[in-house]
């Protein structure tokens, strides 16, 4: 009976700290007008960043969310570029520094977001992308022919849909997702965190996924034309979509260690070159049915 | 003179040129006398990587790889920048050198800091490595000066987070130990050696996300 009193009560308590929060939150609207190809950089240390494309030509719409008067958002504009900055005030935490920004840009429009805690997410463009955070949750999706580029510490990172892309994704911890990811270059870069791919390899590009400790799972259909090398010092490499094993001049077989094979239909294709290399992880090859 | 007007006169600047008036900007302005004397101190820094043993091609491959990985130098694509906005206001034109220092200076320290001969592993035929057994995360802890510096800074500016980055850094560096010890296996393996690059980028990346003024 008393439990249950004292969780009411501390249930009150967060209440009413939650509306006081939201009776402080103000909202910003922010609009520019830039020519084509144009960047936009925010940097924010507490909250989220959410880009979408916008439905109006050349403008760039931003509303930001601000937790509490103990933070502000400030902006400069210059040639074809906004820079937009969250200011912390004396006294900010990450509670009454947070500020989300949700923001809409023309499609070729190149970003920059940068967050501690995120999340990040950009979707539907074709400039090039660009985000950082280090515990921020990062989300991209439906971007095609240009660079992605994403960097965490321990903030998990998936990236859907993506094609004719350059990509580049470093996280030291946080697990890495890619599904439908295909470009020329695809590299996928973690100490820890674990790193699972499934797409088509498509675009005879170069894919490389490198770990420390994480695990590697690579998932792809029967139609997909790649070589595919995999090696783990440590670990062990689980080949289940059974690829035709290949002799290369500069990497050889270890039972369970390290592999060399295509898929079944290269010959006369080009095919895409795929690395997958752990120390003490595991790789896990497998066929989607 | 403003100060952009400056920054376009540095390299004649940092020569020894420049009149009187680039030289009483540089006494008046904090921020830019603040950015020559960094510039001073990075080529006096190059200056004593000179003397160091000449890195094999493949270092120096490495190193291009991994700048133009960075978007520092591409192929020709339309105009963008790469650089974090506080970071190009900061150094300005100059701030492709500063990440061009960190790749010389983690050169110079992998060349010039062979490993204690109890931590190699016996010399074995490529592709056939064994590694040591990976120590547990906990008992490779941050000791190196810059580890401490690191972590001090993280301290300061975001005391919650100091367990998490602790623990990514001892794994970094286990990252760089295993690595090392498999080029030390194979000092001919460019696979080998690339891993390496890319367990020092590991730890790059945990630096510049740490150091990184516009994040708590």
């Amino acid at each position: 009976m008393q439990s249950s009193q004292q969780a009411a009560k501390v249930t009150l308590v967060g209440l009413v700290v939650l509306a006081a929060v939201a009776s402080a939150e103000t909202k910003k609207e922010l609009r520019f007008t830039l020519g084509p190809k144009a960047t936009v950089a925010i940097v924010n240390q507490y909250g989220g960043i959410s880009v979408k494309p916008s439905a109006t030509g050349n403008m760039v719409v931003v509303t930001a969310t601000l937790a509490s008067d103990k933070v502000d958002v400030q902006s400069s504009q210059g040639p074809n570029r906004v820079d937009l900055a969250s200011h912390l005030l004396a006294g900010a935490t990450d509670v009454t520094g947070r500020v989300d920004y949700e923001v809409t840009v023309p499609v070729d429009t190149s970003v920059i977001l940068q967050s501690a805690t995120g999340p990040l997410h950009a979707e539907k463009l074709h400039g090039d992308i660009e985000l950082e955070g280090v515990a921020a949750p990062v989300d991209v999706r439906d971007i095609w022919d240009s660079h992605v580029h994403i960097k965490t510490m321990n903030g998990p990172v998936t990236v859907t849909n993506v094609r004719d892309g350059h990509v580049e994704i470093d996280s030291v911890s946080g697990n890495i997702t890619l599904n439908s990811v295909s470009g020329p270059e695809v590299r996928v870069s973690s100490t820890s965190g674990q790193i699972i791919y499934d797409g088509d390899f498509g675009y005879p590009g170069e894919y490389r996924l490198t770990s420390h400790s994480g695990n590697i799972e690579a998932t792809f259909p029967q139609t997909t034309v790649a070589e595919i090398r995999a090696q783990s010092y440590q670990g062990k490499v689980q080949d289940d979509a059974h690829l035709q094993p290949k002799k290369h001049p500069n990497f050889s077989v270890a039972e369970g260690k390290s592999f060399v094979g295509t898929t079944l239909n290269t010959i006369n294709q080009a095919a895409a070159s795929v690395w997958l290399r752990t120390f003490s992880g595991r790789i896990h090859l497998k066929k989607r049915q | 003179m403003t100060c952009a007007e400056f920054e376009n006169a540095l390299p004649d600047f940092l020569d020894g040129g420049g009149g009187t008036d680039l030289r009483s900007h540089a006494a008046s302005c904090d921020a830019c006398s603040e950015l020559v004397s960094s510039l001073q101190a990075i080529m006096t820094g190059a200056k004593t990587l000179q003397g160091a043993e000449e890195p094999s091609p493949r270092v120096w491959n490495s190193i291009e790889s991994a700048l133009r990985r960075e978007g520092l130098i591409h192929e020709p694509r339309p105009a963008r920048s790469w650089h974090l906005p506080s970071f190009s206001r900061r150094w300005g034109a100059w701030a492709w050198a500063v990440p061009v220092l960190g790749a010389l200076l983690l050169a110079g320290l992998w060349l010039n800091n062979p490993r204690p001969a109890g931590d190699r592993v016996a010399a074995v035929p490529a592709q056939a490595v064994p590694v040591k057994a990976t120590a547990p995360v906990k008992a490779v802890v941050a000791v190196s000066p810059d580890d401490q510096q690191m972590m001090q800074e993280v301290a300061v500016r975001a005391p919650m987070m100091t367990a998490i980055y602790q623990t990514n850094l001892a794994r970094v560096n286990q990252y760089i130990q295993d690595a090392q010890a498999v080029v030390d296996a194979n000092p001919t393996d460019d696979e080998a050696q690339r891993s390496l690059m890319e367990a020092y980028e590991q730890k790059s990346l945990l630096n510049e996300i740490a150091l990184d003024r516009s994040l708590p």
